[in-house]
């Protein structure tokens, strides 16, 4: 990729220039860009780190308050004081900045989105941080351990198998640490949930989304698992599609958002 | 070894219920204590088997035990039996098995649920808690999303297409009409279920069961108690269970259960006997598309024909060689989860002893299967029942 090419990264609008990399929300109000319904400041730095990967080294970075940095840490970077690379959140927009340097903008055009519907959204999140679980859920630690996993797809290997998401098997089947999965994949099955089909922990939100989307993948490196599309994703799923995938918000439980893979529809 | 027979059934009507557990359950013991022909009290039994997945909360521990002491079989050995909607195809397995082994002569299996006294936000919450919970809960699915990923595939794979689980939703409806039992008696048109509210892209409201407030009790006798407390005895003639992956993603193929197909397999071999011997099965019609892989799984239709089979109304009572879901099934005779499986033996025992209403009376029936499923397929739970001891 050349400097200065700006392109849609996993429905984010992005640019890479000379001293780093400057990645958007696509969704804008009266032209200022605000979050899509599963974004956020983490989001999109993992999506701008992803992207930056494919160019540069990333060793270590520093981000700001707003930022996960365990989810950083589960997707493979090394979150330091001192990081060479710094990522800086715009204060009042769903903008970031990936830089060895000085902090670096970009001017592009959005996408107008709905004001009330984002609201809405906006304010589910909110009210969903607040949300008690009544039991069999993810806790926070089954959170963590499964985060590499959910997040970056770490996987495990066994003879000639590839083995995700992980197991814990005994003897001879116990399987090895292996490579992430390359993130790529076909949509074998899908379906669509109404917002009565979906589980509570969506129920805030699916209703003013128009219920959730869920594909059964088998991704390219030979496993299979199951993923929510993009809450804003415009192609329609049908099985024999290639997927690729990128971070997002999943649900917030107990204080804490849950993060995890999200397929979108080549 | 000992022989084993049911030799008393009864139930709830499935469905909306004013009593609790307690008052469900009484009601249910009562009238499957009442169905037995010969000389009965309850303090004859040995030991009780309850399959709940204890919905909501309400009694989550030491379920059976307060069941039980309401009922008149105290202090004897009870347990709640939890293999999600199978509990209590679980539960008669293990009772099955108690007095194979000797250790027990009458042995009570029941299950019991309490569905419809919850918010629509806490039964939402319950319903998922049977699924795999780091994966696929995460990934959004409930039941309705796990089956409609099977059925699309199904669609993909065989050319079975929805009209197929349509003809299995206004089979089962008609089924059910006549049933006193039954959750909802309703006819239900072709066309009216086509073009159902849609739940689960490709599933709509009549391609799902009702979730139901319900208990049902069978107790089951060794041959030489049997022969004296029932003039009609039907007789366990196999028991077969299997498990497969929680998760879909980890299993080979979601287009069929193999948990189903090795329960069924060794119910049959245990009955010497295959699929085309059986005059009526109920088999767990949670999901319209649950029916159509449970016809291929179970052999009564090969595989990928499951939507033919559906299509030429093969299921349908006493038109072709068996009658699937005599009762309505979960469809419309509704699905309390824990009190399904044995709701099913008690349909097969009144069917085998033509004590049903007459208009839906399966002719000539001999020989019945039941089929269990707990969740997407992770438990199984088949049994075959005769009306003569093989």
């Amino acid at each position: 990729m050349s400097s200065n090419q700006c392109i849609n990264w996993q429905g984010n609008l992005a640019c890479i220039q000379q001293d780093g990399l400057v990645i958007k929300s696509r969704h804008t109000i009266d032209g200022n860009h605000v979050f899509g319904p599963d974004s956020d400041y983490t989001t999109l730095a993992v999506s701008g780190l992803s992207l930056l990967s494919e160019e540069s080294e990333i060793n270590t970075v520093t981000v700001s308050d707003n930022i996960d940095k365990l989810v950083l840490q589960a997707c493979g970077y090394l979150v330091d004081e001192d990081g060479e690379w710094k990522i800086n959140c715009a204060n009042d927009s769903a903008s970031i900045s990936i830089s060895k340097g000085v902090e670096m903008d970009w001017e592009v055009p959005g996408e107008e989105t709905d004001r009330e519907r984002y609201d809405l959204i906006k304010n589910a999140w909110l009210q969903e941080m607040n949300a008690v679980s009544q039991g069999a859920f993810v806790s926070e630690q089954a959170y963590r351990s499964g985060a590499a996993s959910r997040m970056n797809f770490s996987s495990q290997q066994l003879g000639d198998i590839r083995i995700w998401p992980p197991r814990e098997m005994i003897g001879d089947q116990r399987p090895v640490d292996a490579p992430p999965l390359g993130q790529s994949g076909i949509i074998e099955s899908w379906t669509k949930l109404s917002a009565g089909g979906a589980p509570s922990e969506f129920s805030l939100r699916a209703p003013i989304l128009g219920g959730i989307g869920t594909v059964f993948v088998k991704m390219n490196d030979g496993p299979r698992g199951v993923f929510l599309i993009a809450d804003d994703e415009t192609s329609e799923p049908e099985i024999g599609k290639v997927v690729s995938f990128g971070l997002r918000r999943i649900y917030a439980q107990d204080g804490l958002i849950r993060y995890g893979l999200k397929a979108l529809i080549s | 070894m000992v022989d084993v027979a049911v030799i008393g059934a009864g139930q709830t009507k499935f469905g909306n219920h004013a009593l609790g557990l307690k008052g469900m359950w009484a009601e249910s013991a009562e009238n499957a204590f009442a169905s037995i022909d010969g000389d009965f009290e309850p303090s004859m039994v040995d030991e009780a088997f309850i399959g709940s997945i204890a919905f909501g909360g309400g009694q989550i521990g030491n379920t059976a035990a307060l069941l039980t002491e309401h009922t008149g079989m105290d202090n004897i050995p009870v347990r709640r039996v939890e293999n999600a909607c199978a509990s209590s195809g679980f539960a008669f397995r293990d009772a099955w098995m108690a007095i194979k082994s000797g250790q027990a002569d009458i042995v009570v299996a029941g299950g019991i649920e309490k569905m419809n006294d919850l918010t629509p936000e806490r039964k939402r919450f319950w319903l998922g808690v049977s699924g795999d919970t780091e994966w696929e809960r995460l990934a959004g699915l409930t039941f309705p999303g796990t089956y409609a990923l099977m059925a699309r595939r199904h669609f993909h794979e065989f050319g079975s297409v929805h009209d197929d689980l349509v003809n299995i939703s206004v089979k089962n409806h008609m089924h059910g009409l006549d049933n006193e039992y039954a959750h909802i008696r309703k006819d239900v048109s072709f066309d009216k279920a086509q073009n159902g509210f849609m739940v689960a892209d490709p599933l709509t409201l009549y391609d799902c069961c009702p979730t139901s407030d319900g208990a049902s009790t069978v107790i089951l006798a060794a041959d030489h108690v049997a022969k004296k407390l029932s003039e009609d005895p039907i007789w366990v003639l196999g028991s077969g269970a299997g498990s497969d992956h929680l998760a879909l993603h980890d299993r080979p193929s979601i287009t069929q259960l193999i948990a189903s197909q090795r329960a069924a397999r060794s119910a049959y071999d245990q009955a010497g006997i295959d699929a085309s011997d059986i005059d009526m099965a109920e088999v767990h019609d949670c999901f319209t598309i649950a029916e159509l892989m449970a016809t291929e799984d179970l052999g009564f239709a090969s595989r990928g024909e499951g939507g033919l089979f559906a299509r030429e109304g093969r299921g349908r009572r006493n038109e072709g060689s068996v009658t699937i879901n005599a009762s309505g099934g979960l469809k419309s005779k509704g699905h309390p989860l824990g009190a399904t499986g044995t709701g099913q033996v008690v349909e097969v025992f009144k069917q085998l002893r033509g004590e049903v209403e007459s208009s839906r009376q399966v002719r000539d029936a001999n020989t019945a299967l039941t089929h269990n499923v707990g969740g997407s397929g992770a438990t199984c739970a088949v049994h075959v029942f005769g009306r003569d001891l093989k």
